[in-house]
């Protein structure tokens, strides 16, 4: 059995460079404003998924905490993933379609000024071969961007581009700057922020309900590449590819696309695996590479997408969420309005 | 299948890892740890359930609204043991601990949220019990005007309370607290 779920009401907090408050008290205005975009209250969630790491504020069990934020007494129905809150989203979508229930809520939150990211994300990788190297993320970003290049599918200069567009500034200019990991440059690395955000999903009547142009849930699905870069082929995004396939991107014209690319070079590679044409407008919100704050980023593409729905006029939308080194793990979402 | 035996050795791999963070004290952290050094144990009373949380949180978690400075009330440094558990501590770098020592969940005098973490003294290990009746042994001025006297990254309390010993009133029955048993 399949149900309609929409997005009918999400926000997210001004991405800030050091949060100072505690994380609970950075979500609560984001969960407030989702459910009052929503037209509804606490009491009306019927399951909630959240989603945080803990390795970026270095506290076990520091997830647990956010959870007051959803005035859990008496005891409700949630989950919690240590990813993307895509993710989360993903599996309110599943829950959603047990039938039993019809608004759902999925939040992310991360702080990202508390750690030293690249030193997080190296300890994330395969133990034996990768993280004794303490090879990093944006090292590992730039062997995909140098595979790119050689491969001749992009250049620099068409990187410089993808960053004058979101950052402002002249591309040529851009690249008398000097390298972070070559062939990356600082502005093609992202901007590291703190921030939390919500989504509030509804099924059929009970989203026509609560929403004049709901953001409906055409298709959804999540793919991973193998875990050890060393196998795979970085020029190519076949994890981005096949999810995009799954969720019907090429089904009918795409207008606005929320990709969660943090390098410039990955959003050439994604604007290619997904088929989006130069018509397509690509990260109107400014994308992750202007803001990153670590698993929070994918769900705010994809409720930017939402709102380009709800509130923006426009009819078919998709938003993208990746995880891991080079683009490892990609869910694709795409949206349609009435 | 049964175990098979060999002489081989198991190889090990050791692997240093070092993971450097910021501590960064939320304003309403910094305002509770203030407090503690001048000896005022200080929760938020939420406007709407009436229910006082110890240490303040910004917000109530049952309400789910905002509380500020404005829904400050004190508490006592009173107490009663809702929970315990007597830590035999293993040694690894870094620990202080040598001998056994108790842990105590308290339920503060004026508080409607317990405090985890709190170190009970001043009474053999075997008779510490739920109910017991607790009160702060706090640091001197002094002590709680260093470096080390304070301290809140948002649970427990602070140095400035260094421990607790019985106070010797009657036990608290059980009904009381049995909503605070962790």
């Amino acid at each position: 059995m399949t149900r309609d779920i929409a997005i009918v009401g999400y926000a997210s907090t001004p991405p800030q460079t050091e949060v100072r408050e505690t994380e609970t008290q950075m979500l609560f205005p984001a969960v407030n404003e989702a459910l009052e975009r929503a037209g509804v209250t606490r009491k009306d969630v019927g399951f909630t998924c959240s989603a945080s790491c803990d390795y970026l504020s270095g506290a076990p069990f520091a997830f647990v905490q956010t959870l007051e934020v959803t005035g859990a007494w008496p005891p409700i129905s949630e989950s919690h993933v240590e990813m993307d809150g895509a993710w989360a989203l993903y599996e309110a979508w599943v829950r959603l379609h047990h039938g039993d229930i019809d608004v759902a809520l999925a939040f992310a939150s991360g702080i990202t000024s508390r750690c030293n990211w690249r030193e997080v994300s190296s300890v994330q990788l395969d133990p034996y071969y990768l993280m004794p190297l303490w090879v990093d993320d944006v090292s590992l970003a730039a062997l995909q961007a140098q595979a790119l290049i050689g491969s001749g599918k992009i250049t620099e200069k068409a990187m410089a581009e993808v960053v004058a567009r979101i950052r402002g500034g002249d591309a040529a200019a851009l690249l008398d700057e000097p390298y972070v990991v070559e062939p990356l440059r600082a502005h093609d690395t992202p901007t590291m922020t703190d921030a939390g955000a919500a989504i509030i999903l509804a099924t059929g009547d009970k989203a026509r309900e609560l929403c004049e142009h709901p953001a409906w849930i055409a298709g959804i699905d999540h793919r991973s590449e193998a875990h050890y870069p060393g196998v795979r082929d970085l020029t190519l995004s076949n994890a981005a590819r096949i999810a995009g396939e799954q969720a019907g991107v090429g089904k009918g014209p795409i207008e606005v696309a929320e990709l969660a690319a943090q390098f410039s070079h990955e959003e050439l590679l994604l604007r290619e695996a997904l088929g989006l044409g130069a018509d397509v407008d690509v990260n109107p919100s400014g994308g992750t590479l202007a803001s990153n704050p670590v698993t929070v980023s994918g769900l705010i593409r994809i409720g930017e997408a939402a709102n380009a729905i709800i509130d923006g006029g426009r009819k078919r939308t998709l938003g993208h969420a990746s995880a891991g080194p080079c683009l490892q793990q990609n869910l694709v979402c795409v949206l349609e309005g009435d | 299948m049964t175990d098979q035996q060999t002489d081989e050795k198991v190889a090990f791999m050791p692997q240093m890892v070092n993971l450097e963070y910021r501590i960064v004290t939320s304003p309403i952290h910094q305002r509770f740890d203030k407090q503690m050094r001048e000896g005022r144990i200080v929760g938020q009373k939420c406007p709407s359930c009436g229910l006082v949380f110890v240490p303040p949180k910004g917000f109530c978690p049952l309400c789910a609204i905002v509380m500020t400075e404005k829904d400050e009330v004190a508490v006592k440094d009173t107490a009663t043991v809702t929970s315990f558990t007597v830590i035999t501590p293993i040694q690894y770098q870094g620990q202080k601990e040598r001998e056994e020592y108790v842990l105590a969940n308290l339920i503060l005098d004026g508080a409607d949220s317990s405090i985890g973490q709190q170190r009970i003294e001043g009474i053999p290990h075997h008779d510490v019990r739920m109910g017991m009746r607790v009160k702060a042994v706090w640091a001197t001025p002094e002590e709680r005007a260093g470096e080390e006297g304070g301290g809140m990254r948002g649970w427990g309390l602070t140095a400035a309370v260094k421990h607790w010993e019985p106070s010797g009133e009657p036990d608290t029955p059980r009904e009381q607290y049995q909503e605070h048993i962790l």
